[in-house]
């Protein structure tokens, strides 16, 4: 665990245990509640839309819907993302402003695994200081050696809508 | 369904030792019983449906503890007194009549004080329903049953619960789903019944509609609503069977009563998918069934066909058999409800089988929206993927004889495909229409006019976004007509002209078209007065020349109706530039006629679909656009010599004589475009209304049908993209919103603010 925090957490755990969908953004591991992930996809030819935030890549086309594409590694901040050949697409189902749901993608370097997290695996958010954005991170799991980021897609659908 | 059922005796039995217990918690202190006496009501609607295939006596005893029960949680306390002594006795009868059926013995006879029910008069047991007021509150004395329905009194209304408690949701959904469309067959059916009161195949679908209605509610556990429809179902079987003429008294609570349950399903709906806390509602039930009491107290019929009523003739009134849904959900009652459903099976295909006049014969089936536009979208992607397998085969070399047979055959198919599943989205208008037939006269009777509505073209199918969408403005124009444009009868006749006023709705395809018209013969439109109106407001100069129909035109501007004009009928300050807006919006038209004194017409041209339209496709650096072809007026390559430039008005286009603002499309879409100068590129020209832009793009690639796929509400309120359209090749291109770009604010060289 990378020990240059204050310690003290930021706000309170809200990441439920369950099951996770590990992926990687740079050299980073994350995570999505496996329920809102619908499937996943290679990383295929994206329509740009005018006059949105650098993270909205613009629309899909998948199998006659056209869908929304963030790049998640532009949201966070991560330097310099590359379009390789293990770039995909994880499709997800996240809440439709008036009820119900719609498609969502999410661009990401790499996708690991489905993980489950008990209660004890889960640990608040540390306090990073100023320099990073907490709003769309719910908690981070133990994971091995290592430790997973989990993040909310939903607050980060909703974040889309408020003027940049 | 396939359950384990336990024979009706044995179930017969369980809940007589239920009711036997809830017996027990009948409270007699406070009205109805307190929450005991709904149980219990609802224990002896599955009992009824136990002893279907009873021996009569036990039937027949059933029948009448039901009887008396069903007024339960209204009745007065004497009455729950002498009732719950005879409850006493009849549940010993019972337990011992179901225990000899059970064993196949003979039953016992029935007691003679059994065989009349507490508290009934001479006269039918609904009478007993008549007098109570529906809470104890401070006036607690029995007033005579108005003589009309009054709706607005609140002592005449009750709070009903909507939403039962550990309500499966699912089964509400397809509660409240059936309920509309029920309701629906129902005002249909009694606006016919106005008319020709004694049209038995209507009653008929109106009396089933209740019917199942009730069965539904009963299901549901909504003692209330249950009742109500057990009462109009009652009012209606007497009118079934020619005891009692349905006149408007009777038509208005038959009405009112629709519209009760019309308010609790919606509410109820809303209330499942949380998008409303509340708990109750305040309807009027008590009032409409004081109502349906009097005016049965008041019909000739004998005794014995009321006594009847409640159980429908062919079979035994199953509770859960009329409310079997078509979607065949299991219901949540016991087993033997189930079983009976097989000999009240006609309630379940009864609305498609006896009433033609109403419904089109033929099944239908419900259908998910999402599935149905997920199904128009992959057969959206069969159409390019089979194109891509023409185009890959027929580059490489020509295919042989029975690839090209095949491939023929595959596009044949694949069209047809579309078509079809094009076809799935058209809806005929007659459901909107019929909703105007209510709406008519609602208004009329409220204005003191005497207004008809003719119906023409209700087969005229349009695309299900299309009819949501012209909903609204019909409404409108209806209440307009009647409000303003029908004179009131005396004045009519003063004219010369019938009494009854017409309003007349038709609908037709016309060229690609689809063709709505609204025709009234009332006093027309006076194009002296709009023009004074229209100079009053400023829209226009006093100097303004103006045909006839450019001044008719003058009512759709924005501001042209004013507080003074808008009664509290025809708007909430809503003038005809916003019907105008909604029409447009889904890219119609609409237009204005009138003969002062003789009516007005307003003509409505819609296209057949909104999901597809015809695009131009152009090309802007490595991204390709579609610039829909109706805004299109023409393309062309200019020189040199075309183009202007104007200090801080930006650059502007000659095209044959008139100059066009131009915007270059490279910078507006974020796109390094080939053309640097515009006579290296194709300029465009849309429109909007009277204006007009040029839109400077690299490459025109063609013309091509498109359908139309929301952005999303990832992009809402970003303008300048109406949508996406999924290409030939797959890939998204983006649809421009030409009325937005024609109404940019030019800048500087060209670049758009």
């Amino acid at each position: 665990m990378n020990t240059s925090t204050t310690g003290q957490p930021v706000g309170p755990l809200t990441a439920q245990p369950g099951k996770y969908l590990t992926f990687t953004l740079g050299r980073e591991r994350y995570g999505l509640p496996v329920l809102v992930v619908r499937e996943i996809i290679r990383l295929c030819p994206i329509t740009p839309v005018a006059s949105m935030p650098p993270h909205v890549r613009g629309v899909i086309n998948l199998r006659g819907k056209v869908i929304p594409v963030v790049d998640l590694r532009i949201r966070f901040g991560l330097p310099d993302p590359v379009d390789h050949d293990r770039t995909c697409i994880v499709i997800t189902q996240v809440a439709a402003a008036g009820g119900g749901s719609r498609p969502y993608g999410a661009i990401v370097d790499g996708v690991e695994e489905v993980a489950a997290y008990a209660a004890d695996d889960l640990v608040p958010t540390p306090d990073f200081g100023t320099s990073i954005d907490t709003r769309f991170i719910t908690g981070m799991a133990r994971s091995g050696a290592g430790v997973v980021t989990l993040i909310d897609l939903e607050a980060i659908a909703r974040a889309d809508r408020e003027p940049t | 369904m396939t359950v384990e059922s336990p024979p009706p005796a044995a179930a017969a039995r369980r809940l007589l030792q239920q009711i036997g217990l809830e017996m027990a918690f009948l409270d007699l202190a406070s009205p109805g019983g307190g929450s005991a006496g709904a149980v219990l009501a609802g224990l002896l609607m599955e009992l009824e449906s136990a002893v279907a295939l009873a021996p009569e006596p036990i039937k027949r005893l059933t029948a009448k503890a039901r009887e008396c029960t069903t007024p339960l949680p209204a009745a007065m306390p004497d009455f729950i007194l002498s009732l719950a002594d005879w409850l006493s006795d009849w549940h010993a009868w019972m337990e011992e009549a179901v225990a000899s059926w059970e064993r196949g013995l003979q039953l016992p006879s029935v007691p003679q004080p059994l065989e009349t029910i507490p508290g009934a008069t001479a006269s039918t047991p609904v009478t007993a329903v008549a007098a109570p007021p529906p809470r104890p509150g401070p006036d607690a004395s029995v007033s005579a049953p108005p003589r009309r329905l009054v709706l607005d009194d609140p002592a005449g209304h009750q709070d009903v619960t909507v939403l039962p408690q550990e309500a499966d949701p699912e089964l509400v959904r397809l509660f409240c789903a059936e309920s509309h469309d029920l309701l629906r067959d129902v005002e249909q059916g009694v606006l016919v019944l106005e008319g020709t009161p004694n049209d038995p195949d209507t009653l008929a679908t109106v009396f089933r509609a209740f019917h199942t209605l009730k069965g539904n509610a009963a299901v549901m556990k909504l003692a209330d609503l249950h009742r109500l429809a057990h009462e109009v179902e009652s009012l209606l079987d007497a009118a079934r069977r020619g005891g009692r003429s349905l006149d408007r008294d009777a038509i208005d609570v038959i009405l009112a009563a629709a519209d009760c349950f019309t308010r609790f399903v919606t509410e109820m709906a809303r209330q499942v998918e949380g998008l409303s806390p509340g708990q109750s509602l305040s309807l009027p039930v008590p009032a409409i069934l004081a109502a349906v009491a009097h005016l049965l107290a008041a019909a000739p019929a004998p005794e014995a066909a009321r006594g009847q009523a409640p159980t429908p003739p062919p079979a035994p009134r199953s509770a859960v058999g009329a409310g079997e849904p078509a979607a065949a959900t299991p219901p949540p009652s016991p087993a033997p409800a189930a079983r009976a459903t097989e000999p009240t099976a006609s309630a379940g295909p009864a609305p498609a089988a006896a009433s033609a006049p109403l419904t089109t014969a033929g099944t239908s089936i419900r259908v998910d929206t999402h599935k149905l536009d997920g199904l128009i979208d992959l057969v959206g992607e069969l159409v390019i993927a089979q194109s891509m397998v023409v185009q890959g085969t027929t580059a490489e070399r020509p295919p042989d004889e029975h690839l090209a047979r095949a491939l023929a055959r595959l596009r044949g198919i694949t069209s047809d495909l579309q078509r079809t599943a094009m076809g799935l989205r058209m809806v005929p208008i007659r459901g909107t229409f019929q909703k105007m037939a209510r709406l008519v006269r609602d208004t009329a009777a409220e204005l003191g006019k005497d207004v008809r509505l003719v119906l023409e073209g209700e087969d005229t199918e349009l695309d299900r976004t299309v009819i949501e969408q012209i909903g609204d403005p019909l409404v409108h124009m209806i209440r307009n007509a009647i409000d303003h444009g029908l004179e009131p009868p005396a004045t009519r006749t003063t004219a010369g002209k019938p009494p009854t006023g017409t309003i007349r709705l038709s609908a037709f395809h016309q060229g690609g078209f689809v063709v709505v018209r609204i025709t009234d013969d009332g006093r027309g439109l006076d194009p002296a007065r709009i023009r004074g109106k229209a100079i009053e407001r400023g829209l226009i100069g006093p100097d303004t020349v103006l045909d006839d129909r450019e001044t008719l035109d003058l009512i759709f501007a924005a501001g042209f109706s004013t507080a003074e004009q808008v009664t509290g009928l025809s708007g909430r300050g809503v003038g005809m530039d916003v019907v105008r807006r909604n029409i447009e919006g889904i890219r119609g038209k609409i237009e204005i006629d009138s003969v002062t004194g003789a009516g007005t017409t307003f003509t409505m041209y819609m296209p057949l679909t909104l999901a597809i339209i015809e695009g131009l496709l152009v090309a802007v650096g490595d991204q390709r656009f579609v610039v829909p072809t109706l805004s299109v007026r023409e393309s062309l390559r200019p020189l040199p010599g075309d183009i202007t430039t104007v200090h801080g008005r930006g650059e502007l286009v000659n095209v044959r004589g008139r100059l066009v603002p131009l915007l270059r499309m490279g910078p507006h879409v974020g796109v390094a475009a080939r053309a640097t100068s515009p006579a290296d590129g194709i300029v465009v020209v849309v429109e909007a209304g009277q204006e007009c832009r040029g839109l400077l793009v690299d490459h025109l690639l063609g013309k091509q049908e498109v359908v139309i796929k929301s952005l999303g509400e990832t992009f809402a309120g970003r303008h300048g993209f109406a949508g996406a359209a999924i290409l030939g090749d797959g890939r998204v291109g983006l649809i421009l919103d030409t009325n937005a770009l024609v109404r940019l604010k030019p800048t500087i060289a060209g670049s758009a603010a």
